[in-house]
């Protein structure tokens, strides 16, 4: 029930952010793991009153997790790890429950090469689910995108901005905004709620991605700035002039101007043949 | 007629010179000139460097990473330091004034951080090769170490190798956003155009870091 539920959220997610962007899913794909056949998995644990639990990451109808992640508290969220393109099933167990126990909760994902996703334990626990998320790993030249992940349970509908512009309005909580194209820069994020404001200072370098995750803190709201993907802030234009041909092989030159030399030296040689020997017999005959 | 002797007999010598100049011009050029040769590649092999291997940053609030130093890729014995290369003013990737030195791109993420790190080599000089010349040898699974100003060390593992056309350079693949720490080294190689002087092609090394 819970699985399926997660997925035709993970569904009806992604086509609302591929109408929004307006633009297919697939165009965020990145090319070169794509050759390699490769995409991108990362796990986090974003429900503030569900304890820590352990994650596994099974290859889809394997039983042998490829990877276990121990002890994973609200908040966490895991560094990507690359995988072959495939089926692969989520699994949560409270922390130190045995491998072979009934999963809390689990869900299925599609990793397409070159593509990067995100699985989150999101929700309230009573009702916790595993969302997936595709995280974009494009940004327009000189430019930074940015998401908003709305994760504290305590203040549940939240506004944020970044200096002037506003990422998310009356966002509520479990839910996640689109990818926005901003400026890069320095500036404030500002998360406003009607149980008060936090302000944090973050860096979105030109060529990256974030993700801004709105967590309950200690006391009162936090702001974790995570760093999606990254690249270069201003592409160099076209290909790298990085030889001399110093190396290169040469080729047989053209053999044309030897032959028409020897051709010429062998008429000039007759020539000179034929007249020395007519002077001769001219001689002779005298 | 024996004032015509002499001329004649120049006619003949000075033809039976060209001829055997033009012999011998054509037997030279019959035989290409062989690319030059780096020493043998059992010589080159170098060991792996050492120090602290850092682990790759975790996403949430990763560690600032120091610049990178030195580039070592033992297989194809490379041990070069890295020089910094911006862009041009026409917007192009600067390559190192030097031939036998390797840069990276400052304009890129830093070796071992998130991203697409990007570091750029010539695979040879007028007169013989580059710092990157063997680099097309490499294949899946070589390893590349990078090190750092603060003496640490991150390990690479290539993915993958690709040819491209300059003028059908994947811009976006090479120094697009990638959400884990990579590395791309990049050199010359395909045909060579004597007309300008350019290679035709960009080979590309794609490598990731090592958990």
């Amino acid at each position: 029930m819970n699985s399926w539920g997660a997925y035709r959220k993970l569904f009806m997610l992604g086509a609302t952010s591929a109408l929004l962007l307006g633009i297919p899913a697939a165009a965020t794909a990145h090319a070169s793991s794509a050759t390699a056949g490769t995409g991108w998995i990362r796990l986090a644990h974003l429900s503030p009153n569900t304890p820590a639990v352990d994650v596994y990451l099974y290859s889809f109808g394997n039983s042998n997790a490829m990877i276990v992640l121990h002890h994973v508290a609200y908040g966490t969220v895991s560094p990507y790890e690359s995988v072959q393109a495939g089926d692969y099933s989520v699994a949560m167990r409270a922390a130190g429950a045995s491998a072979s126990s009934q999963p809390v909760l689990s869900t299925s994902v599609t990793i397409a090469a070159g593509h990067a996703y995100t699985v989150a334990g999101m929700g309230p626990e009573s009702g916790l689910r595993l969302q997936v998320l595709e995280d974009e790993l494009t940004t327009p030249p000189g430019q930074a995108r940015v998401r908003v992940i709305q994760a504290s349970l305590k203040q549940q509908v939240v506004n944020v901005t970044l200096g002037s512009t506003v990422l998310a309005s009356n966002l509520k909580f479990a839910n996640v905004t689109s990818y926005q194209t901003v400026s890069p820069g320095t500036e404030t994020v500002t998360v406003s709620s009607s149980g008060g404001n936090a302000k944090s200072s973050v860096t979105l370098a030109a060529g990256t991605v974030h993700t801004l995750v709105v967590l309950d803190g200690a006391s009162g709201l936090e702001v974790v700035n995570l760093e999606d993907a990254s690249g270069s802030g201003k592409p160099p234009l076209g290909g790298v002039s990085t030889g001399f041909g110093g190396t290169v092989p040469h080729g047989p030159g053209s053999p044309v101007p030897w032959l028409v030399a020897i051709g010429a030296g062998s008429l000039l040689a007759l020539t000179g043949g034929l007249r020395l020997r007519r002077g001769r017999q001219l001689h002779a005959g005298v | 007629m024996p004032t015509r002797r002499p001329a004649a007999a120049l006619a003949l010598a000075v033809g039976l010179v060209v001829i055997a100049g033009g012999t011998a011009g054509l037997l030279l050029t019959r035989h290409s000139t062989p690319a030059m040769r780096p020493v043998a590649a059992g010589v080159a092999a170098l060991p792996a460097p050492t120090g602290p291997i850092v682990a790759p940053p975790q996403s949430a609030a990763p560690k600032p990473v120091a610049s990178p130093v030195l580039l070592t890729i033992p297989l194809i014995g490379v041990q070069t330091q890295l020089v910094t290369l911006g862009l041009t003013a026409a917007g192009e990737l600067q390559v190192p004034s030097s031939t036998s030195v390797a840069g990276w791109y400052t304009g890129s993420p830093r070796p071992g951080a998130i991203g697409s790190a990007v570091i750029v080599g010539h695979i040879d000089s007028l007169s013989g090769p580059g710092v990157f010349y063997r680099l097309s040898e490499l294949a899946a699974g070589d390893k590349i170490y990078v090190k750092r100003a603060d003496g640490t060390l991150v390990e690479f593992r290539v993915t993958s190798i690709q040819t491209y056309l300059k003028d059908r350079f994947p811009t976006e693949d090479v120094y697009g956003p990638v959400p884990d720490p990579e590395l791309r080294l990049i050199t010359c190689g395909g045909a060579f155009d004597a007309a300008t002087g350019h290679y035709l092609s960009n080979i590309v090394v794609y490598a990731t870091a090592v958990s």
